[in-house]
Formats: structure tokens, sequence, C-alpha cells
């Protein structure tokens, strides 16, 4: 049971305002992903939630009870951080049991709560090191496992798979979407990956400055920036921004069309390029394209292989339908 | 093997070195405790001269056990050591924790803290003796003194007088008697010496992790489960260091001791030493080498303790 509500929170270090009036609302047993360039905030509004900052106006609202002067440990939230920041000093089985030992929880119940987390986190065998004695991933497991035995209203992550290596957070970002699933508490998770976001959240907020850009689900995101930031920021490889004439062609000023949306000839098309580099993945190959005289470059994703090089012609052509109008002010048409 | 040579050979001179640091005083000492070795004897002239003819076989140490002092000086030895210890490490770790903290003028108050430690040990007793600990002209002469003079006064109060007339009258405190010089003697150390343990624990404290903290907090520990459980245990170490610092240090005290009582009633074992020194060679040694003994038996028993309970 977790709906977490912002209302008009606003957040200042000295004189600089880092969060302007914000106002948001994750549902209970929501995964809702912060994203955002780098400074943009998403720590500290995970932080104000938490309560390890103090708003400096506005309130925090946990299940309709204004817990803005609530001191963290009462909010009943749990936090995971990218460094993990477990208790060196002690095994596993006790970072875990810290808590419950906190809240003066009985040993008995302590050690059932401490073997259903080992469990289903694969930490049994782990239980008697201390966490210089683990990798990376299984210290990140143990940080988990420390949240979910306070049976918490809302999981907070903060860039949790940042310090792990691909294969590994390809791995613990399933098992966090499992978890997700099984238990149905709500989770804030802050992150950096394009992938992580798409394919974790049920609501996506996207953050510059402070500043909410958009709230959606990810396929909105995809399918509805709405504004130029959101539609640059959402999709990999980056959505192709284009400013000259061929924007006004479509009465807009700024057009965007994403990379896996243009189709590629050797021969005839409705832009002509020159290949710059192509970068096969296998599966797809991005090409980026120069000369067209719409924007510096423009990115192209087709399945597959295609028989290019450096420096050869190449015509490009929109799909009609994918194309996204922004207006003199970057907002969708 | 071969190429391990040349590596070999270029240590050695530094090994060399060392070793004879080390053994050359060492087994002086031994060798000394073992023979008769005065520096003044008018019937045995021959004892002035050390040399093996004078074998005395464990005589030095069976005088040394049977003087009247040795034990005392012993027990003074741990006493004084464990009392300094003790207080430095709480005071350090609280001072080191409560400076931590940004407040302004912190720069300030870092310098004076750390000032005590530059103070040498002989101007150290000198000031705590005659100044502040004297009975008539220190800082607590004057004090007692006020103190008296006020409730006095007071006695003729109204409405509280028949309470401040049950007070007796205080009686300022000598510290170069017997029973006390000891005292003296750690309060005046642990006066120097606690700015080295906060010196080294803020140093630790500084390297402390932030989320740590922010994690415990979330979990539910208050500010003391916090020092409890998190800063403690990365004191740890640095508890190890200082008090194995300070017991070599403090095992060899001896201005304060002189300048406090000359010893009276108050001897440690190198206090003791200098005087078997003063004309007694063997007996000297052989007290020394059971400072090397107990200094041995102090550390092993501090380095057990200090892992049993910080690094749990
Ligand atoms: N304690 C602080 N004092 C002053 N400024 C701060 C403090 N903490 C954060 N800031 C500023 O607030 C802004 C937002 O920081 P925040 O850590 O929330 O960014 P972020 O979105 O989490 O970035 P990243 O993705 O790099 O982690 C930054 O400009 C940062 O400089
Ligand atoms: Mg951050």
């Amino acid at each position: 049971m977790g709906k977490i509500v912002l209302e008009n929170v606003t957040k200042s270090f000295g004189d600089t305002q880092v969060i302007p009036p914000l106002n948001l609302t994750i549902e209970d047993g929501e995964f809702a992903v912060f994203v955002g360039p780098s400074g943009c905030g998403k720590s500290t509004l995970l932080r104000l939630i938490a309560g390890l900052e103090d708003c400096t106006s506005g309130d925090v609202l946990i299940n309709g009870d204004v817990v803005t002067q609530v001191s963290p440990s009462k909010r009943g939230l749990a936090m995971v951080f990218q460094t993990y920041a477990l208790y060196p000093h002690m095994t596993v089985r006790k970072n875990i049991a810290f808590p419950m030992r906190m809240s003066g929880m009985s040993e008995a119940e302590q050690e059932k709560k401490i073997q259903a987390a080992a469990e289903s986190l694969n930490l049994t065998d782990y239980l008697d090191r201390k966490p210089g004695q683990l990798s990376g991933g299984q210290r990140q497991r143990v940080a988990i496992g420390r949240a979910i035995v306070r049976d918490p209203k809302a999981f907070l992550f903060d860039e949790p798979l940042s310090n792990l290596d691909a294969a590994l957070r390809v791995g613990m970002r399933l098992e966090i979407s499992e978890m997700h699933a099984r238990m149905g508490t709500t989770m804030i998770y802050v992150t950096h990956d394009q992938v992580e976001a798409m394919t974790m959240a049920d609501k996506i907020v996207v953050l510059q400055a402070g500043v909410i850009e958009q709230v959606g689900s990810p396929l909105d995101l995809y399918h509805k920036p709405q504004n130029e930031f959101v539609a640059g920021f959402i999709g990999s490889p980056k959505m192709n921004l284009i400013k000259t004439d061929e924007a006004a062609k479509h009465n807009a000023a700024t057009i965007g069309i994403r990379p896996e949306h243009l189709t590629v000839s050797t021969t005839d098309g409705a832009w002509k390029g020159t290949v710059g580099v192509a970068e096969h993945l296998g599966s797809d190959t991005f090409i980026h394209v120069h000369d067209t005289g719409l924007a510096d470059m423009i990115t192209v994703r087709i399945s597959g292989d295609i028989a290019v090089k450096h420096g050869d012609r190449i015509f490009l052509t929109p799909e009609a339908d994918q194309i996204h109008k922004f207006d003199a002010n970057g907002l969708r048409i | 093997m071969a190429n391990r040579t040349l590596p070999r050979l270029l240590q050695t001179p530094a090994v060399i070195l060392l070793l004879l640091w080390m053994i050359v005083p060492l087994s002086m000492t031994l060798y000394f405790s073992f023979i008769r070795y005065v520096l003044n004897n008018l019937r045995r002239p021959e004892w002035t001269k050390p040399s093996i003819d004078n074998w005395r076989g464990f005589g030095n140490y069976e005088f040394v056990l049977n003087n009247k002092d040795f034990i005392l000086a012993i027990q003074n030895s741990l006493v004084i050591v464990g009392s300094i210890l003790f207080l430095t490490v709480i005071l350090g770790v609280l001072i080191a924790v409560l400076i931590n903290k940004t407040f302004p003028g912190q720069g300030i108050v870092r310098v004076l803290l750390i000032s005590p430690f530059f103070v040498m040990p002989a101007v150290n007793a000198v000031l705590w003796i005659n100044m502040i600990l004297d009975p008539v002209l220190g800082l607590q002469g004057i004090a007692v003194d006020g103190i008296n003079t006020w409730i006095s006064g007071l006695k003729d109060a109204p409405l509280v007088g028949w309470f401040f007339s049950l007070w007796p009258t205080l009686e300022p405190i000598s510290f170069r008697a017997t029973q006390t010089s000891a005292i003296a003697v750690i309060i005046m150390v642990t006066w120097q010496w606690t700015p080295f343990a906060v010196l080294i624990f803020m140093t630790s404290l500084q390297s402390e992790d932030q989320q740590q903290k922010e994690a415990a907090i979330l979990d539910g520990a208050n500010t003391w489960n916090q020092f409890r459980f998190l800063t403690l245990p990365h004191l740890g170490r640095p508890i190890a260091i200082v008090v194995m610092i300070q017991a070599i240090f403090h095992l060899s005290l001896y201005a304060e001791i002189e300048i406090v009582s000359r010893g009276n009633g108050n001897k440690n074992l190198p206090y003791l030493i200098g005087e078997f020194a003063n004309n007694n060679i063997g007996a000297a040694s052989a007290t020394g080498i059971f400072a090397v003994i107990l200094a041995n038996i102090v550390a092993i028993f501090l380095l057990r303790m200090i892992g049993k309970t910080l690094m749990e």
C-alpha cells in the first residue's frame, strides 16, 4: 500500500533552486521510473520522498497522510543506493537483520524473514559472509534483501544497477521486475539507462532541470513525446530533429523522425546524403548519414545488414505517419 | 632462485642495520642482567667492570623480585597506562565525533585542540603540578578557596542558609602525596595525549561513508545506534593504532613521575630502572628485561581485546 503524492514540492540548496514547484502522483503498486540528464534532480527528488532531504516548501503525502515533517524511518519507505551502502562490519545476515533489529523484532521472527529474503534472492549460501567478500551483484541483492524485510510501503531505487556490468544488469533488471510483479509494492526507480526505463516502468517521469517534462507510459512517451526534449531523450539512438525548410513543409518549427522510421535506399528516396560511420550490431545497423542539408547528422537504424561503406551515397525516406511535429516553443503539434 | 640473489643482497645492509639496532642493546641488557655490575663499590672493585667472571645467574632477578618497590612499580605502570588509554580513547572519540560536524570557527577550534600535543612532557608536568594542581598556588587551590568563601557567605543567607551551613569546608588535594601523585600523572598525560587520539579519529571519521549513515537512518537507527553500529566499528582500527602507540609511549613515562613526586610512592618500571641505574646496573638490566616482558604481555592483551570487541 503506497500511493505517493508530491504537492508543490520545491527544493533549494542555498540560493539555487534545484526543484521548482513540482506536482506528481505515483499510484499504489505502480513502477515509476525517473529519467533525465545528469544533475536534473532525480536523486534529490528521491531523497525528498525518502525524507533524507527536507522540502524547502510543499508537501509529500504517503497514502494521503502528509509526511513532510515525519522522520525518514517513520515514513515506511526502503531505499536501495547505487553504492549499495551495506554495513561493512556486519555479515550479510546481520545486514539484512539490521532494520528488524532496530525495530525490536523478536529473534525468531527475524530469522524467518532473513531466510525468506535470502531464498528469494539466492543469498542462502552467503549469509555468513561480509559484504567485502561478495560480488557487485550479490551486494546489490543484499541491499534489496535489507529493503524487502522491512515490508515497506514503497521501494526507492537510486540507479541500483549502474555499478554492475552489462550482463548482470540485464539479469538484475528482470529480477527487480519480477519482484515488483510478485509483491505489487510501489517502486520508484531512478536510472540513466533507456532500456531499464522502457522495459521496467509502468510510468516514466522525464525530468529536466527539476521540471517534469512529461509523465506517461513508456509507449506513450515513445509515440507521443509532448515536446522536443522528451522526443530527443526517449529512444535510442536518439530521434533526429530537423529544423530546416523541410520542417516548414510540414507547418512545424521542428520535425522529428526516429532512426527506425527511416527507410534506406542506394538509388532513390526523399533525402540524399553520404554515409559516415556504420555501426553493425548484427541484428541491427546504425548508419550515420552526413551532408543531407537537414541536420549535422541523421541517424538511421535498419534491421539486419546493408552493404554500405564510408563515403557512399545514400537515400532516406521517412515514414509519413511517423513524423513528429513541434512548434517554435518545442511543444508537440 | 638466481634472480632473487641480487635483490636479497641489496636488502642485506638494511636488514643487518635493523638487526643490530635491536639485538645489540637487547643482548647487552641480557648480559648485564646475569652478571654483577655496579658503578661504585669500594669493597669489591672488580664488580665495577662488566665481566663474565662476575656471573650471578638469576641473582639480579631475585634481587629485583624481592625489592619492595618492584610489584608496586608494575602495578603502577599498568594502572597509569590503563587509565590513560581508557581516558584518551573515550575522550578522543567523543571530541572527534563532536568536532567532525561543521560549525563556525572550526579551524581555530581544531588547532587549539591539537596544541597540547606540542607541549614538551617536562613542561607539561611542571605546568600542571605547579600552576593547576597545586593545593595553594594552583588553580585548584584558588578554586577550592573561592568555593569555600562563597559557601560560608551563603551560610548567613535567609531561607537557604541552613542548607549551606550543613556543607563541609572543602580541602584542596595535594597531588604530590603518595596516594595521589599517580592521579596527577594520569591527568596531565591524558590532557597531552587526547589530541593525538582526536587527530587520528577525526581523520578516520572524515572517510566514513555517508550513504551507510543514510541507509541506517532509513532502517530506523537513531543517533546512538548509528554511532554504535557504524561509527564505532569504523573506528576500530584507528583505536587499535592509538592504543598501541600510546601503550608503547606510556609504559616508559619518566619525566612526569620525576617532576610530580620524584617517584615518592609512585614509581613505574622505568623509574625503578632509573633508580637502580644510579649504581646497580645488573639489577637495572634485570628490571629492563621484566619491562620488555611486561610490554609484550600488554601488547598481546590489548590487541586481542580490541580485535574481539570492535571488529565483530
Ligand atoms: N547537497 C547539495 N548541495 C548543493 N547542491 C546540490 C546538493 N545535492 C545536489 N545538488 C545539486 O542539485 C542538482 C541535482 O542533483 P541530483 O543529485 O539530484 O542530480 P541527479 O539527477 O541525481 O544527477 P545524476 O544523474 O548525475 O545522479 C545538481 O545540480 C547538484 O549540483
Ligand atoms: Mg543521482
